[in-house]
């Protein structure tokens, strides 16, 4: 009964992460230009590896949201998952306090925002729930209607 | 099921997968870094001082103004509206010249690209006929700048304004429908990035950026012209 329940929590933290980590990683494919100019924004990463992160975090983002949604590779994926919001908490944090005033570039976008700062404190707190359910699935993988279900488990012991 | 028909252990059935999200993470990041061409190289237009500044004023003015600017942005037209008419006496009267930094990054906030359309028409102004007709065409595009979302103007009317400005139409009209120095305004927004700007209308005095809110800006540039 209670591993009914947590199989269908798990559901819902893939449905969310993996939906959230498609949405953001599409809207950023028709400007690779932007994505850079977006991660470079945050002034952390040194300039020769800017143009490389920016190309490849819209890529990472859909891959992992489409193996969320899936079921495939639940675990490690959400370790990937968890840390890349993990990061994402820590850059957005930091551009507060040093007192940067930019679109988080979460969903595209990205550069100057006059009102920034207003929004860090919710795009923090949304990172952290997504972090929260990425780790949830770290802990317990096991969910309905996931691959990694029928790909892996004996028919027998896939009762549940 | 999966234990009778697979028959691969759940570690190699582990690896295969993680093998092909990675190849496919692969591919995604090659098609991504192909479509930008940021860094290419393409024409310049003739007259550029520090690589992508059009400068408008006399070389011995005692103040440097520097404007990054994208001509769909509507806090630049704004802006322009502020301080415009200020700006071109002060130039006029040789108290202060003027970097324009063309950029481009809204063409998503148009239906047709008039973001990079207009600087590229800017850039080949330039070329063609000089900064005081780029400054005459920059003042024309923020006058007539088209709403967020909309068609902007086509490329037959930024020809008319260029020549309105006082460029000759032959000079002026292959260039802009061919986009001449389309890659040139890309590696300009680019380089807008590297300075530390992340944003339009940004403005430097004498090197120095001004920071805060579009209102700052105003009130830095009226220190200086006013």
């Amino acid at each position: 009964m209670v591993a009914g329940v947590r199989d269908w929590v798990g559901v819902v933290a893939r449905v969310v992460t993996g939906g959230v980590w498609i949405v953001a990683g599409a809207l950023k494919f028709p400007d690779p230009a932007a994505s850079v100019r977006a991660v470079r924004a945050y002034d952390l990463l040194p300039e020769a590896i800017v143009p490389t992160v920016g190309h490849l975090l819209p890529v990472v983002e859909v891959v992992i949201g489409v193996a969320l949604l899936l079921g495939l590779l639940t675990r490690p994926v959400a370790v990937v998952s968890a840390l890349l919001f993990l990061a994402f908490v820590v850059g957005i944090a930091l551009a507060w306090t040093r007192g940067l005033s930019i679109d988080c570039g979460c969903f595209g976008g990205g550069g100057f925002d006059a009102d920034a700062t207003e929004k860090y404190p919710w795009e923090i707190a949304r990172d952290v729930g997504l972090l929260v359910l990425s780790l949830w699935l770290v802990v317990r993988p096991s969910s309905r209607f996931s691959l990694d279900h029928a790909l892996f488990e004996d028919k027998k012991e896939g009762t549940r | 099921m999966s234990t009778r028909t697979a028959g691969l252990s759940r570690t190699t059935k582990g690896a295969v997968i993680a093998a092909v999200l990675v190849v496919l993470v692969l591919i995604g990041y090659l098609a991504l870094s192909s479509r930008d061409t940021t860094g290419a190289d393409g024409a310049t237009p003739s007259g550029m001082t520090d690589s992508y500044a059009v400068t408008v004023g006399d070389d011995a003015a005692p103040a440097t103004l520097t404007f990054y600017e994208d001509p769909q942005c509507p806090i630049c037209a704004a802006f322009e509206a502020e301080v415009g008419v200020e700006v071109a006496d002060a130039i006029e009267a040789g108290d202060v010249k003027v970097e324009y930094r063309v950029v481009s990054f809204l063409d998503h906030a148009s239906k047709n690209e008039y973001s990079s359309r207009a600087a590229n028409a800017l850039m080949v102004v330039q070329d063609a006929a000089g900064p005081d007709v780029f400054a005459e065409l920059h003042r024309i595009l923020y006058e007539n700048q088209p709403a967020e979302g909309t068609d902007g103007p086509d490329d037959e009317q930024l020809i008319a304004w260029a020549v309105e400005a006082g460029a000759d139409e032959a000079q002026v009209r292959d260039g802009i429908e061919s986009g001449a120095f389309d890659q040139f305004v890309a590696n300009a927004t680019d380089q807008m990035s590297q300075d530390g700007v992340n944003g339009t209308p940004t403005v430097f005095v004498d090197g120095e950026k001004v920071d805060g809110d579009p209102a700052a800006a105003v009130v830095a540039v009226r220190d200086v012209v006013g």
